[in-house]
């Protein structure tokens, strides 16, 4: 019992701690050391300056923006289950299904719009999806518009992000 | 009144009036980018005029602008004292406006057998005239705090009455220990007694002669300034804004650049009072004068190399990352500053050539002496400026009462011994 027990001393009751003036000589040496080293070279501070520089690790399990995946005909994976709609935490994905006449499925979806405003960016669509259909590996974290209804992206800006890691198809669908 | 002191007046109410109210842009980007350098980040470093950043420091007049812009909002809440309400911030700028006049930016220049002082506010009892100014900008903090009629407000101004009653005791008391050492009430004698030497190769510096009331006083005037470790009127975390909470747009303003102001004034006071002012170690005026062709060729050969480093500094810092492919201006903005500093060091070069070969006249040779000490001036104002800003970005804020602790119980009873020891020693030396 006693073995686990670390007895962790009590600082600022000696002389030097309560003369306070040896520990801010310290704390400047640290702080100077930091404000010289980046004063000298200041190129070498350890940061990105962002818009003209790109993060470079962002891996392969980023959950980025959406995007809809394709078969291998190019026409849409997706068959309107709505299983990520059911499964959205946060209710941003409005589906409307149609009748499917290309003979691969019986549903597609005619409309599907993501609002990226609600989104939190969970994975809980992807997880969910028994298609391969909706997926968060395209590698894009900043969403720019103008306006709040240029982040409610449609089925065709959906379609058209491309993923930046693996495969480019549904897995699940041909 | 001569021609000449009419225009040394102006001249050093024009240069006080710019070092108090120039410095307050610098410092405020002062602040953010040493502030950053310390923590590692980069700091407003891309606001530009026609692709000139001066590494940023046009961001300050940005900021400026947007506070002249602002909503001037006025709390409808707020029934009685309206008029001391919007004074209060007024007050506490104007006070630490008005102490910062009375340091000496030069030594007294003799024209004519006249002697004519270079300060902002020509009289000789400086140390009363600050002490009495510079008590008075609290006020305005705790007029505001209280007249704002909201609780967080009036925290904070109880607390910067707290304040007061700490550090204002051993803030006079170390004076008076520095004015007993110097036996004089001016600071402009102050910094002349402080040219000699101590111990026979030490300079005569207050920080070396009277070491314990020089902590003292540096504390105090932490404390005066409210900046880390004692900002306690205000506390982001306990009492938001504190004192400023209603203020708004300019009157907000008005309170900020107080801050810089007072902190200005209070790197002024130090160095004239404990680090030899305008003086550079062991030279007096006199010595300058005396050898002026020395001190020239002293000037003509450090000036190549200071700026020599500076743009060696600046060609190599005024870029862009490696990575980053686009210029945004830098080498064009580098090579105008080159340019303008070598023209800058050709002038100065050819004119010190020209007085101390040339021309035998002791009015140009006083004036040069007078520019030369107003520039150590203002680079040692600079450097106690970047040592309030590293301090405050290095400690961890005390709490009110341990404020009053370390005021009463620790500064009061050493600057008390300090004075009597200071006493002893001085009544024994005569």
């Amino acid at each position: 019992m006693n073995k686990k027990i670390t007895v962790i001393p009590r600082h600022g009751s000696s002389f030097k701690d309560k003369l306070y003036l040896p520990a801010i000589y310290d704390g400047v040496k640290v702080t100077f050391k930091h404000l010289f080293n980046n004063v000298n070279d200041i190129n070498a501070v350890d940061t990105l300056e962002y818009p003209e520089e790109q993060p470079t690790d962002i891996s392969d399990r980023y959950r980025g923006l959406h995007r809809l995946t394709h078969r291998p005909d190019d026409s849409i994976a997706c068959v309107a289950c709505f299983m990520c709609a059911t499964a959205c935490p946060s209710n941003c994905i409005f589906i409307e299904a149609t009748e499917r006449e290309d003979g691969h499925d019986e549903k597609m979806p005619k409309s599907f719009f993501i609002d990226t405003l609600e989104c939190v960016f969970c994975g809980y669509c992807v997880e969910a999806c028994p298609c391969d259909a909706i997926r968060m590996d395209t590698g894009i974290f900043s969403l720019t518009g103008n306006s709040r209804e240029d982040f409610v992206l449609n089925k065709e800006q959906l379609l058209a992000n491309k993923g930046a890691f693996g495969e480019e198809n549904s897995c699940a669908r041909d | 009144m001569s021609l000449a002191a009419i225009l040394v007046a102006v001249t050093s109410f024009v240069l006080g009036a710019l070092l108090a109210l120039l410095t307050i842009p610098v410092l405020v980007w002062m602040e953010r980018r040493i502030a950053s350098l310390i923590q590692d980040r980069l700091g407003p470093n891309r606001t530009n005029v026609f692709g000139f950043r001066f590494g940023g420091v046009v961001q300050s007049f940005a900021d400026v602008v947007k506070l002249l812009l602002k909503e001037e909002y006025y709390p409808s809440h707020i029934k009685n004292g309206k008029w001391l309400f919007m004074l209060a911030p007024v007050i506490t700028f104007a006070a630490a406006l008005l102490a910062f006049m009375v340091i000496p930016f030069a030594d007294t220049l003799h024209i004519d057998g006249e002697a004519l002082r270079v300060q902002a506010l020509p009289i000789d009892f400086g140390v009363f005239w600050y002490l009495a100014i510079g008590a008075i900008g609290v006020l305005g903090v705790i007029f505001g705090g209280w007249l704002s009629h909201n609780k967080y407000a009036l925290l904070g101004a109880s607390r910067a009455g707290s304040m007061v009653i700490s550090y204002e005791l051993p803030l006079g008391l170390s004076i008076l220990a520095f004015i007993i050492t110097y036996n004089t009430v001016d600071f402009n004698a102050m910094v002349q007694w402080q040219s000699g030497t101590f111990l026979a190769f030490l300079p005569a510096w207050g920080i070396l002669v009277q070491p314990i009331a020089s902590i003292i006083l540096i504390v105090s005037l932490f404390a005066e300034t409210n900046r880390n470790p004692f900002t306690v009127a205000e506390g982001e975390s306990e009492i938001v804004a504190g004192f400023m909470t209603e203020h708004t747009a300019m009157k907000f303003a008005m309170y900020f650049m107080g801050e810089y102001v007072a902190m200005n004034t209070a790197s002024a006071v130090i160095i004239t009072v404990i680090f030899g002012g305008y003086q550079i170690p062991w030279v007096t005026t006199e010595m300058m004068l005396q050898n002026f062709s020395v001190f020239a060729l002293v000037l003509m050969i450090s000036v190549p190399i200071v700026v020599g480093i500076l743009i060696k500094w600046m060609r190599k810092n005024n870029t862009v990352r490696p990575t980053v492919t686009t210029d945004s201006g830098r080498n064009f903005e580098t090579k105008v500053l080159t340019i303008a500093l070598l023209g800058m060091t050709v002038l100065i070069e050819v004119i010190l050539l020209y007085l101390s070969f040339f021309a035998d006249s002791t009015l140009a040779n006083s004036i040069t002496v007078m520019l030369f000490q107003i520039i150590v001036f203002v680079v040692k104002l600079m450097m106690f400026n970047i040592f309030f800003i590293i301090i405050r970005w290095t400690v961890p804020r005390f709490r009110y009462d341990q404020v009053q602790h370390l005021g009463w119980y620790y500064l009061l009873p050493l600057s008390l011994l300090n004075l009597f020891i200071t006493a002893l020693v001085v009544v024994g030396v005569q």
